[in-house]
């Protein structure tokens, strides 16, 4: 295929981009954005025109996954495969997408050119799982058979040329008048808020309600989404979960009845638009939730919220509504109060550990950055989370990025720094944008740039995005993607606190490690240290997921045990079946079993039981998991995201995996379990970095504590009905002969016998689960 | 000046040192793979792991700077362990013959592959050399062997095998019709005597190894003239006249051949033994009864004797050959004699008798068509060679040469110096420890020094550094990432475009045989050490 390419966009994006070696991301990530793939004409016209080196941009056009090195389709369908879709079915999803379109097995994209498929690690969109994204939009809550309604309805959206859409910061304040609060969280877009936003604006001009439409930050009931809360002062807040974008009149009308004149324009425009009224609409009653209903009460009752302040009450976009609320009170107080040695005191009085996973003192580490006589300086926000079921970040950059500008700037004063970023993961457009547009606001009020409030003390902060690299979470490795290159962690020590980004000293953090600081500089360490334990003090944010009633973004406090988060935010798992393990810490934790869920959120406490505290993802497993599979799942994860860098990393995960794949094909032999965790431990002893070091823990942690269920598969059995290859659907007699399951079945398996008692040819079958789904009577059982 | 403790030893260290230097200062050897003097360590295949402090986690050396007080352990039996285990990941990913397969399917071990090369470069002494230091009589062999290398041979996957036995009977009957075949130099004399029984295959193969050895050796055998159980081959197969030549070249060696003499009827063993400093008893395939007659227990099935030193139960004698273990390949009795003649020199010597071991090997397996067309593409496309003077004559000249081109030359360019193949052996390693996905066959053969076969990379980044260093203008990268990252020119471009000023280097650093020189000097010559 030789079409001509237009090489001018090259020289444009160069100009406006720069022509450093470290420029060479956003290039790339600019260049795809106009060619939407990285033509090979195009790069080497960059590398004639700037100071990067075919050797280096080849490099690292090829390490970052977002980078495209083909044409693709017209739309490009993300699947999901974090954790959480993984065990609600992504693989089946992925499957009859390929069915759908007739892809072939060997390509990604459908004969028409009109859709291309991806594979990506998280969308962070747990919640709604499983997961898939055609362009901006997001489907959740799929199932083998009703992603052809998906692919239909993306392209009846196209053809009423409906557009993705876009958040926007709202207009003007709600001084006094009563807020209607929709969530503008991802989850909660991909829930369909924005629609319902539109639908609310109008009603409320429509219905001339004294009240605005205010977008707000995450709520962490991302199970209900979208929420719409309706805040009239002096009254009790209404909650509503699951609002449609029908639902928003009706909402509006419930609290705010038109009066008067405006009365009867509004009822005149309303009976025009939809002929009904408040008396014979009833609906959204059913999705109303009272505060102190038990449900919320207790899906929001035990938190402490510090990273995740005012949630669901504050505009992401609204600066005034920060101040307002206590923002950048610690910073005035930095800057006014405080010597820089006792900001630092202060932190490391505080407790704070690393939110990022390790767990470090935050404390020393500033004081280390503060000691270090190179200068320039640098402070890096790591907000390049990627761990597969864990958003929590995600969150707090797209709720609360004010929060996590005025931490870094009180760490940037503390240790005498003057230029920053923040580098966040590419998956995450909206936090990159709600950041960027933070850093705008904080600028234009003096709390950011030059002689920040007065003080004379200036920072320059800068939002950097990732392309699609899980290891680039690795700060070293990070420092590197920042540097241009790819995305290769190196031997530490020495640490980023002494030789960091361009070989300088640099403090960076995780997110949520800034979100706490400005707490305790306002509310004081002792309070912050009298949170959780001894040695783990403050709150953890979690994201919470997967096979629990309620799940969602939850902030704790430390020394919450497991099962009182499962049980009493989660609910539990669902009706009949049975809590079997939380996989906590994502790719690098473990699993920790049911009978040990009293152990507390502790870093000491997880680790002494073979799991991390990680960077927060929690997922609940019940007994129709199997525990190898979720072992599976993870190395496949992390040997995809190895850099390739060491070897018992890069050959090793593969190993393992492949002894993991056969054990769960049932082709598993003597000495494997034996061979795998030796191979384990190795690995983990041996590798480079973190990501390595970590990769057998998924491993270790399930065979530990479910060896059992390692040696059946072996013997060729999977207790919990999972690995595809051990198992066989069968008809009971329960079957009334309906066909439903004959017509669903994409294999054609089963033969169509109507008002007979159907059966299974289990050679054709696929194992996609899809007559189950289907059957009204629960006739199918997995053998 | 930090000093810090190596397994036990004080070492003090200039500031900035790494513990592989320290180590290498007190004279504590770790392996490396990606260390290069002069280039930034690049941490990459983890072989130079120590532990540091008891810490659970293990730190590469190479790039861990020695600190004050450290205390380092390198020889312990788990971080053996590991790197092992690293070598063996490694060694699991990596795509290539160390030997080629013709060499280990021959009994006698002989480097066909090398004897080839030395075949069409046209140095004919070069070639005698190297066949005969492992088969003593090729011309005889190269009639009446079935040859088990040609089935071994990687191009029958491609067309045909190459006609190996052919050639080598060519050296062999080049050596009889010009003279001058190579011999070995055996004085001064060592003062030890060797009586061997039986001038078969195994015998004169023996005398010759002991010759090499300097050793004395009085053959007896009951029949007239040497050759034992050859001379009953169907002449036509095996003409007598060539069999008594190729004898006579090894007798001509200062080998004494007593015939007529029966062992255990004419002369008995126990005088053999008391006359001699040992004896190996190589009189081909035996009952009970001559097993009685030679006074020597009977085992499983032939004369007791330990298979791998060649040791009978009495001190001093030895079996070989169909003695030992029938069978109906000349070439095997031959190469058992060789490896008792050695198993003698060591016993001789004093020394702890070292069984031939098989050698370390990393093979590529089957090969599918399209894998074997690719390594065929560098070697001539001409089908297999037919004797235009028929079979009994063999090759002329011309046609050794154009035979001798079609060889894929499947064995490893970088066997010398690899560090990979070294670390394997010194540690232990098991090339098939684990098994799996590999890569698949590439060979860039654009660049006119230097060949580059992507599947044998270990990705350890020295040659990526150096091409930078040599600021390349396309040079080298690491493509993708993880499993399958693979080092290769930027755009897809050919090694010839990518390594302008820097491929020597980069094949010197290179510690597989992924980067090689096109015509190393030891693909001409045997190594030391390589195929032993």
């Amino acid at each position: 295929m030789t079409e001509e390419i237009d090489l001018d966009a090259v020289d444009r994006v160069v100009e406006e981009v720069g022509r450093t070696r470290d420029a060479v991301i956003p290039i790339l990530r600019a260049l795809q954005d106009h060619y939407r793939y990285l033509p090979p004409e195009a790069l080497r016209r960059v590398c004639e025109i700037t100071q990067i080196t075919p050797a280096q941009i080849a490099g690292v056009s090829s390490f970052y996954t977002q980078f495209r090195h083909h044409p693709v389709g017209e739309h490009v369908v993300r699947v999901c495969h974090g954790t959480a879709c993984h065990v609600k079915g992504a693989d089946q999803v992925t499957e009859a997408l390929r069915r759908h379109l007739e892809i072939h097995p060997d390509a990604d994209t459908d004969r028409e050119r009109l859709f291309t498929i991806e594979q990506v690690a998280c969308l962070g969109c747990c919640t709604l799982a499983p997961v898939m994204q055609i362009d901006g939009i997001t489907y959740g809550h799929l199932t083998g058979d009703t992603v052809p309604d998906a692919i239909a309805d993306f392209l009846e959206l196209k053809r009423r040329g409906v557009l993705a859409p876009a958040a926007e910061p709202v207009e003007g304040r709600a001084d006094g008048l009563a807020e209607i609060r929709i969530g503008i969280g991802s989850c909660c877009i991909a829930g369909g808020s924005m629609d319902v936003r539109t639908a609310l604006e109008r009603a409320v001009n429509d219905l001339a309600a004294p009240a605005v439409v205010k977008p707000v930050g995450c709520v962490g009931m991302c199970h209900r989404t979208p929420l719409v809360e309706v805040v009239i002062p002096g009254e009790e807040p209404a909650l509503y979960a699951r609002v449609r974008a029908e639902d928003a009149e009706g909402i509006v009308r419930r609290h705010f009845e038109p009066q008067g004149l405006r009365r009867l324009r509004a009822t005149i425009t309303s009976a025009l638009d939809h002929l009904l009224d408040d008396r014979t609409w009833t609906p959204v009653t059913r999705y109303a939730l009272n505060v102190r209903d038990g449900a919320v009460g207790d899906f929001l009752g035990r938190q402490v919220h510090i990273a995740t302040e005012h949630g669901g009450a504050l505009d992401p976009f609204d600066l005034d509504e920060y101040l307002d609320g206590g923002g950048f009170t610690a910073l005035r107080r930095v800057l006014a109060e405080m010597t820089p040695r006792e900001v630092i005191d202060e932190i490391k009085a505080s407790g704070l550990r690393g939110r990022g996973g390790a767990g470090f003192p935050t404390g020393v580490k500033w004081q280390l950055v503060s000691d270090a006589a190179a200068e320039p300086k640098y402070i890096i926000c790591n907000g390049d989370e990627g761990d597969p079921g864990a958003f929590m970040d995600r969150m707090i950059l797209e709720s609360y990025p004010f929060r996590v500008l005025e931490g870094m700037i009180i760490g940037a004063w503390a240790t005498g720094v003057h230029e920053g970023l923040l580098y966040i993961r590419a998956e995450y457009p909206l936090a990159v944008q709600r950041v960027r547009n933070a850093i705008e606001a904080c600028e234009e009020r003096g709390l950011l740039g030059e002689d920040i409030l007065g003080s004379g003390f200036s920072l320059r902060l800068l939002v950097r995005e990732g392309a699609g690299a899980f290891v680039c979470g690795e700060e070293s490795a990070l420092l590197a993607s920042l540097e241009g290159n790819r995305g290769h962690p190196r031997l530490r020590p020495p640490y980023p606190s002494e030789d960091g980004l361009w070989g300088r000293p640099t403090l960076i953090s995780n997110v949520e490690t800034w979100a706490a600081v400005p707490w305790i500089i306002r509310e004081g360490a002792e309070r912050y240290a009298a949170l959780g334990t001894e040695r783990s003090a403050g709150t953890k944010v979690f994201a919470l997921a997967g096979k629990v009633a309620r799940g969602g973004l939850i902030e704790v406090p430390m020394g919450m045990t497991i099962r009182e988060i499962v049980e009493e935010i989660g609910g539990g798992v669902a009706e009949g079946r049975t809590f079997k393990a939380v996989q906590i810490g994502g790719p690098s934790g473990g699993c920790i079993p049911a009978e040990l869920a009293d152990t507390p959120v502790d870093y000491e406490a997880l680790s002494s039981v073979g799991a991390i505290m990680g960077s927060g993802g929690l997922v609940v497993l019940d007994d129709s998991d199997c525990m190898v599979d979720v072992a599976r799942y993870f190395l496949e994860f992390t040997q995809r995201e190895s850099c390739g860098k060491c070897t018992p990393c890069r050959i090793g995960t593969r190993r393992m995996l492949e002894i993991l794949e056969r054990i769960a094909t049932g082709e598993g032999r003597e000495g494997d379990l034996e061979r795998l965790e030796a191979l384990a431990r190795m690995v983990r002893r041996s590798s480079l970095c973190g990501l390595g070091q970590s990769a057998p823990n998924p491993i270790l942690s399930t065979l530990r504590y479910f060896r059992d269920e390692y040696q059946a598969h072996i013997e060729g059995r999977c207790p919990a009905g999972r690995c595809r290859a051990l198992i066989h659907y069968v008809i009971t007699d329960e079957c009334i002969g309906c066909t439903k399951c004959a017509q669903a079945c994409p294999a054609g398996a089963i033969p169509m016998r109507p008002l007979h008692k159907h059966e299974i040819i289990d050679d054709k079958c696929i194992r996609c689960g899809t007559c189950r789904g289907v059957c009204p009577v629960n006739a199918i059982e997995v053998h | 000046m930090p000093t810090l403790t190596i397994d036990g030893h004080q070492v003090t260290v200039r500031e900035g040192a790494t513990i592989l230097e320290a180590a290498r200062a007190a004279g504590i050897e770790i392996p490396t793979l990606c260390y290069r003097e002069g280039l930034p360590p690049q941490t990459s295949c983890m072989v130079c792991v120590v532990r540091v402090n008891g810490a659970e986690g293990l730190v590469p050396s190479c790039g861990m700077i020695a600190r004050e007080g450290m205390v380092v352990e390198s020889e312990t039996d788990e971080v053996r362990a590991a790197r092992r285990m690293a070598v063996e990941l490694l060694l699991s990913d990596h795509l290539g013959d160390c030997l080629g397969p013709c060499q280990l399917a021959c009994p006698a071990g002989m480097n066909i592959p090398l004897m080839i090369r030395q075949i069409v470069a046209g140095d004919r002494a070069a070639a005698s050399r190297t066949v005969r230091t492992r088969i003593a009589l090729p011309s005889v062999l190269g009639r009446i062997c079935p040859a088990p290398c040609e089935k071994a041979c990687r191009r029958a996957s491609h067309d045909e095998p190459v006609a190996i036995r052919l050639l080598k009977r060519w050296v062999g009957d080049e050596d009889l019709a010009r003279g001058g075949c190579w011999r070995p130099e055996s004085a001064p004399p060592s003062g030890r005597r060797v009586a061997i029984v039986g001038a078969g295959p195994s015998g004169l193969a023996a005398a010759w190894r002991l010759r090499a050895d300097r050793h004395a050796v009085v053959i007896f055998d009951e029949r007239e003239g040497p050759g034992g159980g050859m001379r009953d081959i169907d002449h036509q197969r095996l003409p007598p006249e060539v069999l008594a030549a190729e004898a006579q070249v090894v007798l001509g060696l200062g080998v004494e051949l007593r015939s007529g003499v029966r062992v255990g009827r004419d002369v008995v063993l126990d005088h053999l033994r008391r006359d001699f400093d040992a004896v190996l008893l190589a009189v081909g395939e035996v009952d009970e009864a001559t097993a009685a007659e030679l006074g020597v227990p009977f085992g499983r099935r032939g004369l007791e004797a330990d298979r791998g030193t060649h040791e009978s139960p009495i001190a001093g004698v030895f079996v070989a050959g169909s003695a030992q273990s029938p069978s109906n390949l000349a070439v095997r009795a031959l190469a058992g004699g060789r490896e008792a003649a050695q198993a003698i020199s060591q016993w001789l010597a004093g020394e702890e008798i070292v069984p031939a071991a098989r050698p370390f090997n990393v093979t590529m397996g089957r090969l599918d068509e399209h894998t074997a067309a690719l390594m065929a593409a560098d070697a001539s496309d001409h089908p297999r060679t037919e004797p235009s003077d028929g079979e009994p004559i063999g090759f002329n000249d011309e046609e050794a040469t154009r035979e001798g081109l079609r060889c894929m030359h499947c064995d490893c360019r970088g066997l010398s110096k690899c560090l990979l193949r070294r670390h394997a052996i010194e540690l232990g390693a098991d090339a098939r420890a684990f098994d799996g996905t590999r890569r698949g066959f590439e060979r860039d053969g654009t660049h006119p020094a230097i060949i580059y076969e992507s599947g044998k990379c270990i990705a350890c980044g020295l040659c990526v550094r150096i091409a930078e260093r040599h600021r390349e203008a396309l040079g080298l990268t690491f493509i993708g990432r993880g499993f399958d990252v693979r080092t290769a020119v930027p755009f897809g471009e050919s090694l010839a475009e990518g390594l302008r000023a820097a491929a020597i280097e980069c094949a010197e650093a290179c510690p597989t045989g992924a980067i090689v020189l096109r015509e190393p000097p030891e693909m001409r010559e045997e190594v030391a050490g390589a195929d032993d």
